[in-house]
């Protein structure tokens, strides 16, 4: 099934061959382990930080991810082809089996038209007939970000685009649900691995995969004693509980505390501000407003 | 003979982007630039709390978001009356500079490398275009340096969470500066991921653009358009260091740089599928009505003016403005001046690093007035960068955003100005009008990003494949 691309003419040094000989081995050693499979890459409406993220990845990183798990056939962001000759690509990958991930919300708003991700046979394809066409026939979708997953910030009111989450165009398909704004690279990639290691992973009755997903933010908060205590921070910046500044770690599960981001090095608590829910459905009207420095306040119109 | 060639998508941008140009005798005479994507961030924005503006408005763009933070917290602080300190605007300077080396270098390698260098080692990155020039040896160690560079690119926003919790959409900058305090251990985290990211942009990054650049001069002479430059200013004015990139300045055509003028900033959709009282108003003013049924529009994307003309912001316009550059204006050129400035925007990191001073804690409770008004301009990655706000009874009444890919992706106008990008494709010969490499290699140097571009959307009608008339 993988192809081998057509190779230039090879370098002769000592340095090239190594390099070619430890390339290949490798790569016989990942193909025992992981079967690679074809991945379809969708973007739609929303702002590509998604792939952004994922580019953001480390062990596994997107080079691993293209070298031993995935055939990636199409990616807006990524591939050479332009016009369309890339959604001929896109179109030649229905003709074999493949994973679908989407990021971004599907626009309804004028049959799809605020959402136009390329033109094929004089024709604009709308995010929406992507979606729907890429999702029948896909033997896994992933919902990647909170666009995808519920729409998330593209359908923030009053919704301009009318944007929805995938699953409101494919109602009787199931879908890992892996919401996220963005998505952090190791919940992708890691239910990616799952997939092609051990099959579908166990996830809540949210379809949200519960390796990442199981516990709140809070109960793993590491400011967590000062909430007990009552401590709390009366502004950014503070080293205390972020409760009263609008902290939605107490209804977001994610494992943010534990796990941190862009190789680990630090989240939003840990730079000393609420988190804002982006991992949770609803964001982000339902977590609004992000920061508010009295929340004991008596607020008019909500 | 006319050819109509409409490339839908064009790839490798952040967002989607249609491109319809009309070529006679193998040269365009005419282009149209669209954009691909609609959410109405304005309409959103109107009825929130001003302090999310910051976090809300950075979700505009995934390759970018840290710009939109900085220009809705200098709105906010604007509005709010607040002057930050030296050490909050190093720290939330700082950040800004990771997402400089984050996004060019990922634009030069991820986005730009591809329309020159063959990339043989996955199918995803093979061209559709036959114009490859470089000698094997050269093209092999530019598509190592592809993914060499990846490494790279992700440490950039390693160094970003640093400072800002996490990258894209960070939760660091801030009214005031950042949320939270610098340690001697974050900035020598920082000093050195960046010493590596410096060794990999003199190593690599600049002369791989100069070796393409080299095979293929005649992009020296595409791509150039009116030559209108404008920059809001970048890394400017502190009390101490000065200016360490460029003031506010714009040049018109051919005449020297003069100050920038931000009440000569208007938006106008003379050609745009949207209605308000007036075609032409300052950004201040109208927040523009979509109108469908205007027929002379062809586009959702707004035209940006300066004193009524079009300008090109971004890399190659801050380069020539602050005097660093004087090769001229091309496709060439703004791809050089993107590697160039990646340099430049590392050295400016180097020396505010060694300004801050550990623990500093720049944050308040903040106080919202009952109304006001506010303005960010800031130059970013791609230029030009604008937010302008108004609060009443403590909420946001009105938001307007001008991004850079407003400015150099703007339609045309009702004196007859295309948009830069347009403009810039007028009179480019297309060898092989089937296939033609020319046009994303031209428009893909002024970095568009379509998700900015938030004002863009298809005009509703059908679009034509290529078609000979």
């Amino acid at each position: 099934m993988t192809k081998q691309p057509v190779l230039p003419p090879e370098p002769l040094t000592n340095e090239a061959i190594a390099a070619r000989l430890t390339n290949t081995v490798l790569k016989s050693l990942d193909k025992g382990l992981v079967k690679k499979k074809n991945l379809v890459y969708l973007e739609l409406n929303g702002c590509s930080g998604n792939i952004i993220s994922f580019l953001n990845g480390q062990n596994p990183d997107f080079e691993y991810l293209l070298n031993s798990m995935v055939n990636l056939r199409y990616s807006n962001s990524l591939m050479a082809a332009e016009g369309e000759r890339a959604i001929e690509q896109l179109m030649n990958s229905l003709d074999e089996e493949y994973i679908l991930a989407v990021e971004g919300a599907v626009a309804l708003k004028n049959n799809g038209l605020y959402n136009v991700i390329g033109s094929w046979k004089g024709k604009p394809l709308t995010g929406l007939e992507a979606a729907k066409m890429f999702g029948e026939k896909a033997t896994h979708i992933l919902a990647v970000g909170a666009c995808a997953t519920h729409g998330g910030v593209s359908a923030a009111k009053p919704n301009p685009s009318e944007s929805v989450g995938l699953n409101q165009v494919l109602p009787s398909k199931k879908m890992i649900m892996l919401p996220g704004c963005p998505v952090h690279p190791d919940w992708f990639i890691g239910t990616l691995a799952h997939l092609l290691l051990y099959g579908e992973p166990e996830t809540d009755n949210l379809s949200r995969p519960l390796m990442f997903y199981s516990t709140l933010i809070h109960d793993r908060c590491p400011r967590r004693p000062f909430f007990d205590r009552g401590i709390f921070a009366e502004k950014l910046g503070d080293k205390t509980c972020l409760f009263k500044l609008g902290c939605r770690g107490p209804v977001t599960r994610i494992d943010c505390p534990t796990r941190q981001w862009n190789g680990h090095v630090n989240w939003p608590i840990g730079d000393d501000t609420p988190c804002i829910g982006c991992a949770q459905f609803g964001f982000p009207d339902a977590m609004a407003p992000f920061i508010s420095y009295d929340t004991t306040r008596v607020v008019k119109n909500e | 003979m006319s050819k109509r060639i409409i490339i839908n998508p064009l790839t490798r941008i952040s967002g989607f982007m249609e491109i319809d140009v009309l070529v006679e005798n193998h040269q365009v005479v005419d282009a149209k630039t669209k954009g691909n994507l609609f959410r109405g961030f304005e309409q959103m924005l109107v009825g929130r709390s001003p302090f999310d503006a910051v976090y809300f408005t950075q979700r505009i763009c995934g390759i970018c978001s840290s710009a939109h933070s900085m220009a809705s917290s200098l709105a906010l602080e604007d509005a709010l009356r607040v002057v930050p300190t030296e050490q909050g605007r190093y720290l939330r300077d700082i950040i800004h500079c990771c997402e400089f080396l984050q996004n060019h270098i990922r634009h030069f390698y991820q986005y730009t490398v591809p329309d020159f260098v063959k990339i043989e080692q996955n199918p995803l990155f093979q061209s559709d275009h036959e114009d490859f020039r470089l000698p094997q040896s050269i093209n092999d160690r530019i598509s190592k340096h592809f993914f060499d560079s990846l490494p790279i690119s992700r440490s950039a926003h390693q160094m970003l969470a640093v400072l800002g919790g996490k990258a894209p959409h960070n939760h660091g900058v801030f009214i005031g500066g950042i949320t939270t305090q610098a340690t001697a251990e974050k900035v020598v985290h920082m000093d050195s991921i960046l010493d590596k990211i410096i060794v990999f942009i003199d190593e690599k990054m600049i002369p791989d653009v100069y070796d393409i650049a080299h095979y293929y001069p005649d992009y020296f002479r595409l791509g150039g358009g009116y030559g209108n430059l404008m920059t809001y200013g970048s890394f400017n004015h502190y009390q101490d260091l000065g200016t360490l990139y460029v003031d506010p300045l714009i040049s018109k055509m051919d005449s020297g740089p003069e100050p920038f003028d931000e009440n000569k900033i208007q938006e106008k959709i003379d050609y745009s599928w949207y209605k308000a009282n007036e075609n032409s108003y300052k950004p201040e003013e109208v927040v523009a009505e979509p109108d469908m049924d205007k027929t002379k529009a062809y586009s959702w994307v707004k035209a940006a003016r300066y004193d009524n003309l079009p300008f090109e912001v971004g890399p190659l316009a801050r380069l020539i403005l602050s005097g660093e550059y004087d090769n001229g204006i091309s496709a060439m050129d703004r791809t050089i001046a993107r590697a160039l400035e990646t340099k430049k925007i590392a050295q400016i990191m180097k020396t505010l690093l060694k300004q801050i001073i550990p623990c500093v804690d720049v944050q308040k409770k903040w106080e919202l007035p009952e109304s006001a008004f506010g303005r960010g301009l800031v130059d970013t990655t791609r230029g030009a960068l604008g937010h302008w706000l108004k609060i009443n009874e403590k909420k946001i009444s009105f938001y307007q955003i001008i991004t850079p890919s407003t400015w150099d992706f703007s339609t045309r106008d009702d004196s007859g100005y295309r948009g830069p990008a347009e403009e810039a494709l007028i009179g480019t010969p297309i060898e092989n009008p089937d296939k033609p490499a020319e046009i994303g290699r031209i428009l893909r140097s002024f970095d568009p990003c379509m998700s900015c571009a938030t004002h863009v959307y298809i005009p509703g009608k059908q679009v034509k494949t290529i078609k000979v008339f």
